[in-house]
């Protein structure tokens, strides 16, 4: 029965808006959005009927056999032609837009060649394996026995120091893999856009040219040409293999349009289709269906290469001029037509499904990767970037309700109200998103810490929660980061224990000394800056070397063949000399907990004496067992982040601009800075059981602060305004590449136009006070509580979780606990 | 300290400590060690209060506005 007006007007009073999305869309989103299977691990494991996809990983391994002498990157390039010439594929029914990783709807994909660690997991993980599991397990066995000690990162731990290894692998101190087996890439969209043809024709050119010096007069310079060619005929493999591969759908629309589809309007679409494939990737797009299926085969196409758990992208700058033309110049297609196409581009993304293992599913509940596409923004010459096709992309994410991807928006000062509108409509709707960027502060950000030219820093695109990046030839980052991820808590803990690690009970940190002996808070904080400094220092250098041995023990043909820089030198897109300006940062997981526990310690043993330092690591090395009134009292009477006190602001502060300092010291691959870049994921629960007891109050096993510089979850007790005013003290310039915020509004004091005139005025104060970054949860407590209890009847309430948003049921119980805590922000 | 649920009796720390959902209250959540049910524990009295199901908010609501007017 045909939902009424006023139904939907009862839903939207009731802020059911998910009942919303469901009447007002179209059928066809309707029909994709309930068709596509979840593939993010809800707290800890798959949903039923999710495999792993085994046909993939064969075809791969049988060609990489076969193919032993070859130089790596070709040996790789022909084993990922072998998968896109004769993986499965398939169209789902009303679809428009066709490609996905993996042989079936119901897949997800891991990468044997990556790392025995995670090939060695999936014995693990219970109802993933295809029936019958008696065969799948011979297959997995199979290949876990060929691939076994010989991955990409059993090479780079051959070439790692121990101990280096021993800790970067404990667990402890750092989330991530230092090899782009595991990651994320920036893509080279103006590159890409040309078309894998004339791609393929620049390399030839290249190629051409090589030929000819090698057989003129000999000379020690043409050596290194000999390693180019099998490169760049790597890349022409793989970009041949992509445009076979969307052939194969081309053939695929036709051959169910002419034999066995009866709607002739679905006829239509598969011969559209089937042209459109026909024409993307291997000549550039004409329409808005084109752009939109050229973007989608060059997400996918990669993910037959690697892990790739980001997707740095800024789909309305890329889509938005077919969007107009399309629309509204030649009106080939209605706005609803358009929609459709935009919300499906939505749905075939959340369908990309990955394995990950436990360690990693802990960090990213609900997901399978961080895809924040970027929107807004400027244009290099600094006009206003926005356009219709970012409107529409706000309307369609609310009538398709997905968790991933979701938005993070530039924010500037030009942005038109209709448009600002649309996006508090979005936070307003509970989706979490988009996330809200400072243009000016990051554009300016990225010119200080990495010297982008203006023009550059202009275009940049998250990387991959958080981190701008300019998608340019000498800007695009070809690996996830400098350094893998800090557990950022552990620099206080090990400045309170020696740098001795009481749960995985090791020696982790420098010796700085038994924190009873510093006489003064100024010896204790000389403490935390050395184990600080160690700590960036051995991540640094650990991925560093993971980084220059990728091309060698990895490789990424796809990735390189996407990247100019790449293409004209003929080197692996990893490779640091070929021109890659570095634009490296060190995600800080769990720093808040500093702040706050350092002014617990300056105020309660150093200024008041009230305990004795030896009382305090007594207490903590018991988890405050048996000092409930003790613990409390650093949580209660200590100053905490977050309400304007410049106690421990003034903390917060120095401990960034000790950082900065260091982050000025040590240099990534490419000889640039690093600087830091407070945010969590869901790193905070992940830690929970890894980090110790902790003088800001926390015991081991409790959630630690959710955002980079949120404040504690219900201790910042003097309002919003206290909060972006400590906030407001750091230099978002200066002081690290990015800063996550997280705030928790009130949907039912945000309603109607008096919500949105006090959310602006919230974001007039943010942008006032410099800060670049923020992001909403609306979603009330009673409505997250009645999703606890009755999960099934809540499956589409949304939350923000960090730099990600995530389907609430889909998250651990810990996690869901730990978003209600965080506090309800009253504006005005 | 003795299980809502089951009754079980021991020292307070026989009881797995899970997570703290407000870091300023007493209150914890514990595991008996015998029925595996959560228990809301007052840390400061080491007594189990209740027990905690998906759902339940046994430290009220969250901090800020929605706090003030539950």
């Amino acid at each position: 029965m045909a939902t009424t007006a006023k139904e939907i007007k009862e839903f939207e009073e009731k802020q059911e808006w998910w009942w919303v999305a469901e009447k007002t869309r179209s059928s066809r989103l309707d029909y994709l959005r309930k068709a596509v299977w979840k593939k993010g691990a809800l707290g800890g494991n798959y949903a039923p009927g999710i495999e792993i996809d085994l046909e993939f990983p064969e075809l791969y391994t049988e060609t990489w056999q076969e193919n032993e002498g070859d130089p790596i990157m070709l040996r790789k390039a022909k084993s990922i032609g072998n998968v896109l010439e004769n993986l499965p594929i398939f169209i789902t029914d009303q679809s428009q837009i066709v490609g996905c990783v993996g042989s079936a709807p119901h897949n997800i994909v891991s990468y044997w060649q990556g790392a025995s660690m995670i090939n060695e997991e999936i014995y693990n993980e219970q109802g993933i394996l295809p029936q019958p599991e008696e065969k799948s397990l011979e297959r997995l066995a199979a290949l876990n026995e060929y691939w076994g000690g010989n991955t990409a990162l059993d090479e780079l731990a051959k070439v790692l120091d121990p101990e280096d290894a021993v800790k970067f692998m404990s667990g402890a101190i750092g989330w991530g893999t230092p090899s782009s087996a595991v990651g994320y890439a920036t893509k080279d969209f103006r590159h890409i856009g040309k078309g894998f043809e004339n791609i393929i024709e620049e390399i030839d050119e290249n190629m051409e040219r090589t030929d000819k010096l090698l057989r003129g007069n000999p000379s020690p310079d043409l050596l290194p040409l000999y390693d180019k060619l099998p490169r760049w005929e790597a890349m022409q493999e793989v970009l041949d293999a992509a445009i076979e591969y969307a052939a194969r759908y081309a053939r695929l629309a036709r051959i169910i349009a002419e034999n066995f589809e009866t709607d002739p309007k679905r006829k239509e679409e598969l011969l559209r289709i089937a042209e459109t494939c026909e024409r993307v990737p291997a000549q550039p797009p004409r329409t808005l269906q084109e752009s939109i299926q050229y973007d989608h085969f060059v997400q996918v196409v990669v993910r037959y290469e690697t892990y790739e758990g980001a997707m740095p992208h800024r789909p309305d700058y890329l889509h938005g001029p077919f969007f107009d033309k399309d629309v509204n110049i030649n009106k080939s297609i209605t706005r609803d037509d358009a929609l459709d196409l935009l919300g499906e581009h939505l749905i075939r993304t959340y369908e990309i499904g990955i394995f990950s293992p436990r360690w990693t599913r802990e960090g990213l509940q609900g997901i399978t990767g961080t895809w924040v596409w970027t929107m807004g923004g400027v244009n290099e010459d600094g006009t206003d970037a926005c356009n219709d096709c970012t409107t529409a992309y706000m309307q369609v994410a609310r009538l398709v309700r997905i968790a991933n991807p979701t938005f993070s928006f530039r924010w500037h000062p030009k942005v038109k109200d209709e448009l600002m509108r649309e996006i508090f409509e979005c936070i307003r709707h509970g989706l979490g998103y988009p996330s809200l960027r400072n243009d000016p502060i990051l554009v300016e950000n990225a010119m200080y810490w990495h010297g982008h030219p203006l023009r550059e820093a202009r275009q940049w695109v998250t990387q991959s929660c958080m981190s701008p990046c300019p998608p340019t030839k000498y800007g695009c980052q070809p690996f996830r980061m400098a350094s893998a991820t800090a557990n950022c808590a552990k620099i206080v803990e090990y400045t309170l224990h020696n740098g001795y690690d009481n749960v995985v009970n090791m020696q982790m940190g420098p010796k700085t000394g038994n924190a009873v002996d510093f006489k003064t808070y100024d010896e204790f904080f000389e403490a935390w800056t050395k184990q600080m400094k160690w700590l960036l220092n051995i991540l640094v250098r650990t991925v560093a070397l993971g980084r220059a041995k990728d091309p060698e023990f990895f490789s990424r043909p796809i990735l390189s063949a996407y990247y100019e820089r790449a293409v004209e030198t003929g080197t692996d897109a990893v490779d640091y000399t070929n021109g890659e300006r570095g634009n490296a940062w060190v995600t800080a997981f769990t720093w808040v907990e500093n702040a706050d526990s350092l002014a617990a310690v300056k105020k309660l043993i150093y200024d008041d004496k009230k305990y004795t330092m030896a009382e305090l690591i007594e207490a903590l090395k018991n988890n405050w067992d048996g000092k409930e009134e003790m613990r409390l009292d650093f949580v209660n009477n200590a100053p905490k982040w977050g309400n304007d006190d410049d106690y421990v602001d003034d903390i917060m502060v120095q401990c960034l601009k000790t950082t900065a300092a260091h982050g000025k010291e040590i240099k990534c691959v490419c000889g640039n800075n690093i600087p830091i870049l407070p945010e969590n994921v869901s790193g905070n629960i992940h830690y929970a059981n890894v980090v110790s007891a902790l003088p800001n109050g926390r015991r081991l096993g409790d959630a630690l602060y959710d955002g980079g510089i949120s404040p504690g979850p219900g201790l910042d007790k003097k309002g919003p305004t206290a909060v972006l005013k400590s906030c407001g003290k750091i230099d978002h310039v200066l002081d690290g590449r990015a800063f996550l915020l997280n705030q928790r509004l009130s949907p039912t004091q945000l309603a109607g136009e008096k919500g949105y005139q006090l959310w602006k005025s919230y974001v007039k104060s943010w942008d006032d006070l410099g800060m670049d970054h923020v992001q909403f949860n609306m979603v009330d407590d009673s409505t997250l509580r009645a999703a606890q209890k009755d999960p099934e009847k809540y499956q589409e309430v949304i939350v923000r979780v960090a730099g990600y948003s995530a389907h609430f049921v889909d998250i651990s119980r810990k996690t869901q606990d730990n978003i209600i805590q965080r506090t309800v922000q009253g504006l005005g | 300290m003795k299980c809502v649920a089951c009754g079980f009796e021991g020292p307070v720390d026989k009881f797995r400590y899970l997570y703290n959902a407000r870091i300023d209250a007493s209150m914890s959540m514990r595991q008996c060690p015998k029925c595996n049910e959560w228990n809301a524990v007052d840390e400061l009295k080491d007594e189990a209060l209740e027990i905690v199901n998906p759902g339940d908010a046994p430290w009220g609501k969250s901090a800020g506005i929605e706090g003030i007017s539950a």
